[in-house]
């Protein structure tokens, strides 16, 4: 072979190597194939739709079982047969190392919703309907979010924008909850101002809409002692067409097997294979997390109809709660649970307004209070269904009290008692005599360990230091 | 042009012998009827350099007669003008010369540097093992036929210097831990790269269900190790810098057979095997068993200060129920006695325009755990045509099925069988009186029912096909271009009946069906010349490769019948996040300089760049350069003198190696799908984008020393070497409140350092031959610094029981002091407490712990550094005799100064529910106040817990020295394969894990249950090791 023809010959492998590298560049661009990576998420309509379904997925998450453990884990209404974490709670023994005191999942879902906050905007025209019912809902998930964290833990960071990229401050310090709160409130306005009217569908109960933002506002509102605001968010509920009790007591059963009620107003939806942690909270043979205090089963008016929904009366201590599982519910199986967890329904905004008008006062108000409770009274086969007001003090000492007895029959193991007995100044005369609970710093829980370990600037609260 | 002539006159010198030779040889048969005619044949021996060489044996060929060559190299002798004169000489090739040509010149004589001469194969190129620069270390074939193996790895274990090897698990088909001079990444690549005949190939455990045992399927499985022609391991960063971001962990280079041009080769091989546990561990009968369970709940209602006495469980105490009074040796009846044949046929050839080397093999083996089988059939056919002068175009082409039935050995898994069986009661049944298996029972599972009834069947087909082509332009450039495929389908069945369960009716499936596609094309020019005394090489290349995975699956639960495995019997299906693909490509630029003189001073200069999908993109492409420099320095005038030296030469190197092992698309960050609400698809952000990531870089030093003894008889390699490590790639914890748990960030340093030693020699050379071959390595590995944020209490807890500190190993043990057991209540004198300072006081018949922070009790900060799995050395020694037609190998393998946690111990010396355990600790529990014992008093659930703990009681010393492998062959004489028309015929007997000593109380001290690198050490329970004997048999037709 010649010089000149090796020459030509290398030259023409030379071209086609070089063609080679110009696809470097395109080789080296791998895009995700089952999932989405940073830059290609949020850049179309149906894109944002999903981000928002996937807020509701950490929803579903953080509520599986903590719904029950936050709210009423450390309360009066529940017994305890189970070891670890539920006897922590509630012999007021709690560490800093007990799951429940993990925020993990709430900060998941912040982050889920500050995401789909920061990226909606991008593929919306600005002050598109669509788009805009979409930020609702992810400012309404954030709210709820927050709402948990200030009930729990007091003081939490407040973080409002998502985490994009290795250099943001990562090592947040604690915000006042006053700060939180103020923010829990602008949120739901914007949803309430945002959200849609109603879906028309199922979708009515599980997702946000202007009325169940008008709901979690009034139990804001409730937290904060605004109690003007709060009668006004609850009137704009009463008024929803969307929303009615449920007619009679099978129906109230049904409310809670069957999910999807007329008066329910926001619910976090489960199914057969997205299931939550209702059957090892509350029926799982006699090894169930709790099961009715019998200082709550006292507690019933006689000819009270939701008693044998709620539990098996024929026992002297019933291993199960009905409520949610449904009345006479087999504890012998182990299949997960697919019932949806109620947050808020139409009968607690009603006795949220009433204790509301109570706390404004005057005779008028008052009685309009009481008038709140008839419905639920009169379902419930209680006589009288109205009350008068020297009638629920001669009860139960006071009005407040009468519709804090109210809320914690009615609403009883759906995550309220706790947060009622704080909010309304009770928890410490509730519990001390159950766990020696007696000091106010004792009311919110401990920050998690591993949560200080990650991020030494998060101090612990002061009572677990 | 003075080297030129030279290498021409040489050449025609050569050339012209080898014709008088077969003349001569055609004149001696021709000439026995001439008359012998004596003539004096004179002349001098001399070396390649002109030198003469003393005591040259001068013989004539058929007659006893000959003389011995003075020291300046004459010699004289009278003999036949028709006879031949062998010249023969230690550290010389033997030559033969017809008489009449014998005329007082000089005779040549060439050094039998053979082993020097052989050619090793480098990252894109051979070269003589004499000019090398780098660290590189070969198993040949012979290694490897020298003992009947059945993988590729087994074959390295023990006999490479700087490599360790840990047998994972004694399961068939199993995968085993490799290192190449230590672990250097916090990740979990560890693993050096696989090349098989210049082709990266995919090597990731391929295995989707492993829910148990942590331990997949060995990648490399798919190759017959019948068809290897060489292993090398290249260690230092001047051998494997050409393949840049991949190497840190070293690069294994494994070349297959090809065809030599001649008649065809036909060989058969074939072996059977019997294979049994090496050891089984004592276990309490019935009798001991119930006692000792009840002297457990007598000492816990003590302990308790129970008035009522804990009512003792039916199954401890009702011997008449008759799924609960038997008396079963559990050891016994899993562990089988295992049978295994191999048979591999290969047959190569070639003409002058085409080679060939087409095999095929089929094995089938059985585990000594019940049910427990692997069987695979491998093809290969690989062939060169030679089209013009200029180019050749060949292609190898390998598939491989198997099948493996595997069964969950390892770890504490609910389905786990090594410590099931090891703590199962004694008393429990098999059976139930119909025959079928006992199922669960009081917290246990049956492990012969979950071994017999249980599915767990991986399927896989490979196809590995490369074609390439090489164009000689000259003598001194070429160009070569290769496109490879690598194709892997694999279908896993699993299924878990009702009988195994302890839910009634329950009964759960599962199938996952995955293809993995990779095709690799490599383009590279070399370039070799020679300038008088100056040889000048190069290399410029460029390659890519891309690797897709596509994996499709369900789970299946209720199945409406054991009967029906399939998934579409299922009650209720799940699983739709298992269906997914994924991919991954590189990109990468390549080249090599290098230059010797005389072959006496030699340097090499590599670097490649390589660009990755997975890395961010302001990161993209990584440089990863070395150089290196070799003196031949008994090539030095002065060092002649030293006639036992042969060959001296010192290596110097420094380069950098990349790792980029970390999930494909982490630096772009991810949106997962099926974050979903009821219906309604839903998607999520799961990692958080890191634009900078990138490679963790190795920068490695080594200096080496080969040596050449007495003319090759004793040759002598040393290395010594630095490996640092930065920019590790961890898995940093993030605050929650970011709404991730962590990111993948370049955070670190560890460091390796070490020696290696490896020595040849030739003891016997003659009828009896001995030669032995020795390795020994040091490594010591350190982490020198760890990010800050993850630090809590100055480490990184990693599992339950090693941590992560700077300053230490990884795969440090972390956990309680135990210094023995209190004879006394009163012995106690400190009043050590449990836990707490309100904690109850240890008595007798408690552990004494270590009160590290003397603050009188004992909790979570008493624990420190109780060991480490790292060895100080590792070895082999490998020694082969033979006599006539006998030849012997024996090959042992050692370890010493790693410890072990020995998990296993832990549930074999406790009673946490109502668990058999070991004989020792029944006989040896503390009972009486004063008892001086090693085992604490029996309290069942132990409040105390004196056998919970992490502690230093479970950490032993690992070390340990193998007869691994010993086998004895045959080779049936000439004369009789003759008469049978063979070529040849060679019968062996092996024995393997034939004898291990070792102060290791679990089965076999090779073990290593967890499968994460960073959490070396552990024994769970792992599939045991079995002692195997082989009958076998090669014919060569």
């Amino acid at each position: 072979m010649t010089m000149k023809k090796i020459n030509y010959k290398i030259i023409i492998l030379g071209v086609t190597l070089l063609s080679l590298f110009s696809c470097v560049d395109s080789l080296l661009d791998k895009k995700p194939i089952s999932s989405f990576s940073a830059e290609s998420f949020y850049r179309t309509q149906d894109q944002a739709k999903a981000g928002v379904f996937g807020i509701y997925n950490g929803l579903q998450s953080v509520m599986h079982t903590n719904f029950s453990t936050w709210g009423e884990g450390r309360a009066d209404n529940v017994k305890i047969k189970h070891a670890g974490e539920p006897t922590f709670l509630h012999n007021n023994t709690l560490t800093a190392d007990i799951s429940s005191a993990d925020w993990t999942s709430l900060y998941t879902l912040v982050s889920r919703a500050n995401y789909a906050i920061a990226n909606i905007p991008k593929v919306f025209p600005e002050g598109d309907p669509t788009g805009n019912q979409l930020i609702g809902q992810a400012r309404a998930l954030r709210a709820l979010a927050y709402f948990y964290l200030v009930r729990v833990w007091g003081d939490v960071p407040l973080i409002l924008e998502p985490y994009t990229q290795t250099g943001q401050d990562l090592f947040v310090s604690r915000d006042n909850s006053e700060l939180v709160l103020n923010q829990i409130e602008e949120d739901l306005k914007f949803a309430a101002a945002n959200c849609v009217d109603k879906f028309n569908n199922t979708n009515d109960r599980i997702m946000f809409n202007k009325g169940s933002a008008n709901g979690l506002l009034t139990q804001v509102y409730m937290w904060r002692k605004k109690y003007s605001d709060a009668i006004a968010t609850a009137d704009l509920v009463l008024a929803n067409p969307l929303y009615t009790l449920v007619p009679n007591i099978a129906a109230w059963g049904k409310m809670f097997s069957d999910s999807y009620s007329t008066e329910s107003i926001f619910e976090v939806g489960y199914n057969d294979t997205q299931t939550n942690g209702l059957r090892v909270l509350y029926a799982i043979g006699s090894d169930a997390r709790y099961s009715p205090s019998t200082r709550f089963m006292a507690t019933f008016e006689p000819g009270d109809l939701r008693q044998s929904y709620i539990y098996d009366v024929t026992q002297a201590e019933p291993k199960a709660v009905w409520k949610y599982l449904g009345k006479g519910v087999s504890d012998q199986i182990s299949t997960p649970s697919k019932q949806n967890i109620i947050l808020i329904r139409l009968a607690d905004i009603m006795m949220l307004k009433a204790e509301a008008l109570n706390k404004a006062g005057g005779s008028a108000n008052i009685s309009n209070a009481l008038k709140l409770l008839e419905p639920i009274r009169m379902r419930a086969g209680l006589t009288p269904a109205l009350l008068t007001e020297s009638q629920a003090i001669a009860m139960y000492g006071s009005v407040e009290n009468a519709i804090l007895h109210e809320r914690s029959v009615e609403l009883s193991f759906e995550g309220h008692r706790w947060f009622d007995l704080v909010r309304t100044g009770k928890a410490i005369s509730t519990m001390q005599p159950i766990n020696g609970l007696s000091d106010t710093r004792n009311l919110v829980w401990p920050i998690h360990i591993s949560t200080i370990n990650k991020n030494p600037n998060i101090v612990q609260n002061e009572f677990y230091r | 042009m003075n080297y030129f002539n030279l290498v021409k006159q040489k050449l025609v010198i050569s050339f012209c012998l080898c014709i008088i030779l077969s003349i001569g040889q055609a004149f001696t048969t021709g000439a026995s009827a001439q008359a012998v005619q004596n003539i004096t044949v004179s002349g001098k021996v001399v070396d390649g350099n002109n030198e003469p060489i003393m005591g040259v044996n001068v013989s004539v060929l058929g007659e006893r007669r000959g003389v011995i060559t003075d020291a300046m190299g004459l010699f004289t002798l009278q003999t036949g003008r028709d006879k031949t004169i062998s010249f023969s000489c230690l550290g010389y090739k033997s030559r033969e010369l017809p008489a009449n040509q014998l005329t007082g010149g000089p005779v040549v004589l060439q050094e039998d540097a053979s082993l020097l001469d052989e050619l090793v194969v480098i990252g894109y190129g051979t070269k003589r093992k004499r000019d090398l620069t780098g660290s590189i270390a070969s198993v040949s074939s012979k290694d490897i036929e020298s003992t009947p193996i059945k993988d590729v790895l087994t074959a390295m274990q023990g006999r490479v210097a700087g490599v360790q090897i840990i047998s994972s698990s004694g399961a068939p088909g199993s995968s085993m831990q490799i290192r190449v001079r230590g672990a250097s990444s916090l990740n979990s690549g560890n693993s050096p790269l696989y090349v098989v005949d210049g082709i990266p190939i995919e090597t990731t455990s391929s295995s989707l269900l492993n829910v148990d045992d942590e331990h997949g399927l060995s990648a490399l499985s798919y190759l017959n190790p019948g068809d290897i022609e060489s292993i090398e391991v290249l260690k230092d960063a001047a051998s494997s810098s050409i393949y840049g971001s991949r190497a840190a962990n070293g690069v294994v280079l494994i070349t297959t057979k090809r065809g030599k041009e001649g008649r065809a080769k036909i060989s058969l091989n074939s072996t059977f095997g019997v294979s049994n546990i090496t050891r089984k561990l004592s276990v309490l009968n019935s009798r001991q068993w119930r006692e000792f369970i009840i002297e457990g709940y007598k000492n816990y209602d003590q302990h308790m200060g129970l008035a009522k006495e804990t009512a003792i469980h039916w199954t401890v105490v009702d011997s008449l129920n008759p799924v609960n009074s038997g008396d079963g040796d559990w050891q016994s009846l899993m562990y089988n006695t295992a049978y295994e044949k191999q048979i591999g046929l290969n047959i190569s050839g070639g003409s002058k325009n085409m080679l060939y080397s087409v095999s095929t093999s089929y094995l089938d083996q059985e585990g000594i755990i019940r049910n427990s089988k692997y069987k695979r059939f491998t093809t290969r056919a690989n062939t060169e045509f030679i089209a013009t002068e200029h180019i050749k175009v060949g292609t190898n082409i390998a598939y491989t099925y198997s099948t493996n039935d595997r069964i969950s050995a390892g770890g504490m898994g609910n389905r786990s069988m090594v410590v099931a069986l090891l703590t199962r009661p004694p008393t429990y049944a098999l059976n139930y009186p119909d025959g079928s298996y006992l199922g669960y029972l009081n917290g246990k599972r049956n492990p012969i029912a979950l071994a017999e009834e249980c599915l767990h069947l991986n399927t896989s087909h490979r196809v590995n096909a490369n074609e390439y082509l090489e164009i000689k332009f000259t003598d001194w450039l070429k160009f070569k271009s290769s496109l490879s495929v690598d194709f892997e389908a694999m279908k896993e069945d699993e299924f878990f009946p009702t009988t195994v369960d302890y839910r009634v009716g329950y009964n759960t499936g599962a199938v996952r069906v995955a293809e993995y596609f990779t095709w690799a094309n490599e383009n590279y020019f070399t370039y070799n010349q020679s300038f008088g005394q100056h040889h000048v090489g190069g290399l410029l290349g460029f390659s890519q490769q891309e690797w897709k995975t596509d994996v499709t699956g369900l789970n299946g639960l209720s199945f409406v019948s054991d009967d029906i495995r399939t998934l579409n019997g299922a009650g209720t299906i799940s699983g739709q996040e298992v269906n997914v693909a994924y991919g991954h490509s590189m990109a990468s630029f390549f080249a090599r300089g290098t230059y010797d003189y005389k072959g006496k001073y030699l340097f090499e200069a590599n670097i490649r760049a390589d660009g990755s999908s997975r890395f961010g993109k302001n990161n993209r492409f990584g440089y990863f350069p070395s150089a290196s420099a070799a003196w031949r320095f008994s090539d030095e005038k002065w060092f002649r003198n030293l006639k036992f030296i042969n060959d001296a030469k010192i290596r110097v190197s420094i380069g950098q190696t990349g790792n980029e092992a970390i999930d494909n698309y982490t630096a772009q960050g991810t949106f997962i799908t099926g974050r979903n609400y009821l219906t309604n698809a839903g998607v999520a952000p799961n990692q958080m984008p890191n634009a900078d990531l990138t490679w963790e870089t190795t920068t490695q030093y080594n200096l080496g020393l080969d040596l050449s003894f007495f003319y090759g008889r004793l040759d002598f390699v040393f290395d010594a070497y630095i490996k640092n490590t930065s920019d590790l790639l961890y898995e940093v914890p993030m605050p929650n409140t970011t709404g991730f748990s962590s990111v993948i960030n370049n955070v670190g340093e560890i460091q390796n350092k070490g020696l290696e030693f490896s020595i040849t020699s030739r003891n016997f050379v003659n009828d009896f031959k001995w030669s032995t071959s020795f390795n020994i390595s040091f490594n010591k590995n350190k982490v020198l610094s760890l990010p800050k944020e993850v630090l809590v209490n100055g480490y990184i807890q990693n599992g339950s029981f090693h941590i992560l500190k700077e300053g230490e190993p990884v795969s440090t043990f972390f956990g309680y002091k135990y210094k023995g057991i209190y004879a006394y209540d009163t012995d106690n004198t400190n009043q050590l407490r449990h836990l707490t300072s309100t904690g109850k006081i240890f008595k007798g018949g408690d552990v004494i712990w270590e009160d590290i922070d003397k603050n009188g009790y004992i909790d979570q900060n008493d624990r420190t550094i109780i060991g480490n799995a790292q060895p100080l050395f590792v070895g082999g020694l490998s020694n082969d005799f033979s006599y006539k037609n006998f030849s012997l190998n024996v090959f042992m393998q050692f370890c010493y100064g790693n410890d072990i946690y020995n998990n296993v111990d832990y549930y074999r010396n406790s009673i946490f529910s109502y668990n058999n355990v070991s004989t020792e600790f029944y006989y040896n529990a503390w009972r009486n106040q004063g008892d001086v014992t090693n085992h604490p008093k029996v309290v069942r659930n132990d409040p105390m817990q004196n056998e919970a703990r992490v502690q230093s009681r479970w950490v032993e010393d690992g070390s340990y020295l193998k007869i691994k492998t010993a086998t004895l062959s045959y080779e049936v004489p000439k004369k009789i394969v003759d008469k049978i028309n063979l070529q040849s015929l060679r019968l062996y007997i092996t024995g393997s894990n034939l004898l291990t000593f070792t102060n290791y109380s679990g089965y076999d001290p090779d073990v290593n249950t967890l499968a994460s690198g960073l959490r070396q050490g552990v024994d769970y329970g792992s599939y045991p090791q079995s002692r195997t004997f082989l009958f076998g048999l090669n014919i060569g037709f």
